[in-house]
């Protein structure tokens, strides 16, 4: 029965939708989210997680350029958020740069680790190199705490002033709102310029070395220098990421380095569909608004205290349990697993029709 | 300064040589790289603290050494159960396909992390208290060093020896040498592919958790959610250096890891804050330099 309804729902969804073109429909998305602090329906926490979740859709869209563009799997992302948040925080405490300086050599540093980190990476492949890039960000989180007088080690980084005092200037705005939306046309242009290279004659080569390595390099591709782009690109985009979230969170310290972040990409892209970039990132929105609304708002988590555990580590743990059911079962990403088993039901219709017609013939 | 970075050497590289036997075994059998490894090291030294206190209660006094042996023992075993059961449950339906098996067996191990979370709460309550297995020092070459130091020590070469033997000559090692060599051939010899890579599963997990205890027994406590991590990438840094899948192998790697790390923990200077990252930088070598590791890669598990 909801079956059914879903798949009327989704043909009239293919019927009508996909006419439209894509970049109306994203245009339209764009000036959804644009309005909506307009219309005062959201309160302040509803804003910060918006804003977090769109740092973090920049993260994971430039490691699905990487991961499912170029099938280079990296679990290190959580490197270039760390450079990101550490060289402008760093830039500023000890030069007292300002931002809009900060951010364009951040990228620049996360551009050229990423380069540096690439160029190891190459020359191995599959678990190999998803080890080695999950190495990094652990070097780079003991070079933290030795190089102490520096980075202060676990205190973090002193704050650099909060971003949005830059543009609240310009635009009267509330402080979350200003950081809405900066953090939105952040990754508005991330995920354009990131989209357009996927979608470029450059980004044509990175799906063939994805596809078969042997055969693009048959045809003449250089495909170290296009992997090494790869890295790059996605390095930039991911400190971008860092970057902000140094600003927003306000605080430089070794979690950038940690797990969570490498993971993170992986899971949104989990959701939304790997290999399309902008899959991971309206997973991304998915996952922040599964973890506000349904586990915070709607059943409180952190409030539960049943058999004595702490059940706010639950979300996390339900999201990866979600990731391994996903990948055992349709490893290609909810949301393309349920297209794809809407689409074989469109198509096995007629044939049960005729099933039916035969068996009343008989 | 010699001696102590021969005897510390010597002693920290059999207990990590032990840690990567596991990994190379369910390399050498499965051919899977079960990243999940590291996970088990963590989940077997969490059951070893727990049993602890439970055995200490039931046990009467008179037989106090009991109590800290038959915690040892049940943990291995806990830990091998859960490694097959979780083996059944993931790696094994998705055998072959190498991303997939890394991407889920990388989730495993967050799984177990969000679990010690769950459990124990805070930071604070993650860490428990483990006693040494044996009290006092011995003092060789003017070189002072933990008993149960070298009873680690002893009883990972012991459990190196027992693995080797398990599959130079029994049975079940002979199996498991059939299905890495050839796997559809192994199962027309009536070989049940299920039920040995299950078995290999629950092997490398107990040897990871008894090279846990063995770890925590001298440092005294048992450490955070995130205590995967390091020993994965010790026991991968071991396995690259010696190649994947051969047991000798694993312990020339286990040997340079063990001295390398001693010799920085020893002579450079805050050399403490900086030793988790020796098994990163010595993968980082080896795989710039050799990627198929120091020895070569051999897929056949050999004695």
């Amino acid at each position: 029965m909801v079956v059914k309804y879903l798949r009327k729902a989704y043909t009239n969804f293919a019927t009508y939708i996909y006419d439209i073109p894509p970049r109306m429909l994203a245009l339209l998305l764009i000036m959804i989210f644009a309005l909506l602090p307009m219309t005062r329906a959201l309160d302040s926490s509803t804003l910060m997680m918006l804003r977090d979740a769109s740092v973090m859709a920049i993260l994971a869209a430039s490691w699905d350029l990487l991961v499912g563009r170029t099938g280079q799997m990296s679990l290190g992302h959580a490197l270039f958020i760390g450079i990101g948040g550490y060289s402008s925080a760093l830039l500023f405490m000890h030069f007292g740069w300002p931002v809009w300086m900060v951010i364009p050599v951040s990228m620049l540093a996360g551009a050229v680790v990423a380069l540096l980190i690439g160029l190891p990476c190459l020359r191995v492949k599959g678990s190999y190199l998803a080890l080695l890039t999950l190495a990094f960000p652990l070097l780079l989180e003991r070079a933290v705490y030795y190089f102490r007088d520096v980075t202060k080690a676990e205190e973090g980084i002193p704050p650099p002033p909060r971003l949005p005092a830059f543009f609240q200037g310009l635009i009267r705005l509330d402080a979350r709102i200003a950081e809405y939306y900066l953090t939105l046309s952040l990754m508005v242009i991330s995920a354009i310029i990131l989209y357009k290279i996927a979608n470029s004659k450059r980004g044509m080569v990175f799906v063939s070395i994805l596809d078969d390595e042997l055969a693009s390099k048959a045809c003449g591709i250089n495909v170290t220098n296009y992997k090494l782009l790869a890295f790059v690109i996605s390095g930039l985009f991911a400190s971008l990421s860092g970057c902000v979230a140094v600003y927003i969170s306000s605080f430089a310290n070794p979690s950038f380095f940690g797990i969570r972040w490498s993971v993170l990409p992986l899971v949104v892209t989990i959701f939304g569909g790997i290999g399309t970039i902008y899959g991971p990132i309206v997973g991304t929105y998915i996952y922040y608004f599964l973890d506000m609304y349904v586990f915070r708002k709607i059943i409180n988590i952190s409030e539960w205290h049943y058999f004595g555990l702490t059940w706010e580590y639950a979300t996390f743990l339900i999201f990866i349990l979600i990731v391994i059911i996903f990948i055992l079962k349709w490893p290609r990403g909810i949301a393309r697993a349920v297209v794809e088993k809407l689409e074989d039901l469109e198509e096995a219709r007629p044939i049960e029709e005729l099933e039916q017609k035969m068996a009343k013939a008989d | 300064m010699i001696e102590g970075i021969i005897l510390h050497g010597i002693l920290s590289s059999c207990t990590f040589a032990l840690l990567a036997s596991g990994f190379t075994l369910s390399y050498g059998v499965s051919g899977i790289i079960n990243l999940t490894h590291g996970a088990f090291f963590m989940i077997g030294t969490y059951f070893y603290s727990i049993l602890l206190d439970v055995f200490s209660i039931s046990i009467p006094a008179e037989f106090s050494i009991l109590s800290l042996i038959l915690p040892v023992i049940a943990s291995t075993i806990l830990t091998g159960i859960v490694a097959s059961i979780y083996y059944r449950l993931t790696l094994h339906q998705i055998l072959g396909d190498e991303l997939a098996t890394l991407v889920v067996s990388i989730s495993g191990c967050i799984v177990f992390q969000q679990m010690i979370y769950l459990i124990f709460g805070s930071l604070w309550g993650m860490q428990l208290p483990v006693p040494e297995l044996l009290s006092g020092n011995i003092t060789i070459w003017n070189v002072s060093i933990s008993y149960s130091r070298v009873l680690a020590a002893v009883t990972s070469f012991c459990l190196f020896v027992a693995l080797w033997l398990l599959i130079a000559t029994t049975k079940t090692g002979k199996a498991m040498k059939a299905l890495s060599q050839d796997h559809e051939a192994a199962m027309l010899m009536g070989i049940s592919t299920e039920k040995m890579y299950m078995l290999t599963a629950a092997i490398s997990a107990g040897l990871s958790s008894i090279a846990g205890v063995m770890i925590v027994s001298s440092t005294t406590r048992v450490g955070s959610a995130i205590m995967w991590l390091q020993p994965l990438a010790i026991s991968f840094a071991i396995v690259v250096l010696g190649g994947l899948g051969s047991l000798k192998g694993t312990l020339v790697g286990g040997l340079i890891f063990g001295f390398s790390r001693t010799i920085v923990e020893l002579t450079v200077p805050l050399g403490g804050a900086i030793v988790d990252a020796v098994p990163f930088l010595i993968l980082l070598c080896v795989l710039v330099v050799r990627p198929k590791g120091l020895f070569g890669k051999r897929v056949e598990m050999e004695d």
